[in-house]
């Protein structure tokens, strides 16, 4: 799958682009695992882009952010809108990860 | 793949990447039917989760099998079929999951299918599973 990246500073931006289900979260999980793996510790994953997620995709969050919070470091979810924000509603995710409008609120709240 | 006035079908091998030829075909199905967002979603997610289960957790052998996939256009509503010659299981007697668990890490597949679609059956019959889920088109 299609993933842009920006680095802000320490903050790192991800924008995985497409569906992320069972075909594609393990890759989506790796990439998420090598950023972390190399110091990236703050991250803000932008999910503008993606048509969907499934409960795969959903297990590779909960994954990132078990181990953001024991490497100490920051993770913040956006640009979720849609039928992407009924699937973070029907699968009761928003009170698990800290959610932000846009990127650039997630930035400011990691800075 | 064959194509149908109002139904399409395909049979994919019980691997995972095999998965996103049936992504591919929900997502022609939608565009050929201007089906909303919504209901592809619906679909796609649906789909995916009750294929990943039965390709995880559906057979006892390591063996190729063939799983078939139909979405029909019906009036006023969508079907998608799956039917498999896995080991029984009915997904809708699956325990509901706590969802304020706070060592959750996955397992809610069939949560989603039964919150995105509108009416979902299973029955088993001559060793084959066959799953039935409905989303009504608004």
């Amino acid at each position: 799958m299609e993933m842009l990246e920006q680095v802000f500073g320490s903050i790192t931006v991800v924008e995985p682009r497409g569906r992320i289900d069972s075909v594609t979260a393990k890759e989506f999980g790796e990439h998420l695992s090598k950023l972390l793996n190399a110091g990236r510790h703050q991250l803000v994953i932008d999910l503008k882009s993606i048509s969907y997620i499934s409960s795969a995709g959903f297990r590779q969050l909960l994954i990132v952010s078990k181990t953001t919070k024991e490497k100490n470091g920051k993770l913040a979810l956006c640009g979720i809108s849609g039928e992407v924000k009924r699937l973070f509603d029907i699968g009761a995710f928003n009170d698990l990860f800290f959610i932000y409008p846009t990127r650039e609120d997630g930035i400011a709240k990691l800075q | 793949m064959t194509v149908a006035t109002h139904q399409v079908e395909t049979r994919i091998q019980n691997r995972i990447p095999a998965i996103a030829s049936v992504a591919d075909l929900v997502s022609s199905f939608c565009a050929a039917h201007k089906l909303s967002q919504q209901l592809l979603v619906a679909l796609s997610v649906s789909l995916d989760e009750a294929l990943n289960n039965i390709i995880s957790y559906g057979y006892s052998d390591a063996g190729d099998h063939s799983i078939l996939v139909r979405l029909a256009y019906e009036p006023g509503s969508v079907a998608a079929t799956i039917e498999d010659d896995g080991n029984f299981f009915d997904p809708l007697s699956v325990k509901r999951r706590d969802l304020h668990s706070p060592d959750r890490v996955g397992g809610y597949g069939i949560h989603f299918i039964t919150n995105l679609m509108d009416d979902v059956q299973y029955g088993c019959q001559h060793g084959i599973n066959r799953l039935v889920m409905r989303k009504r088109i608004v």
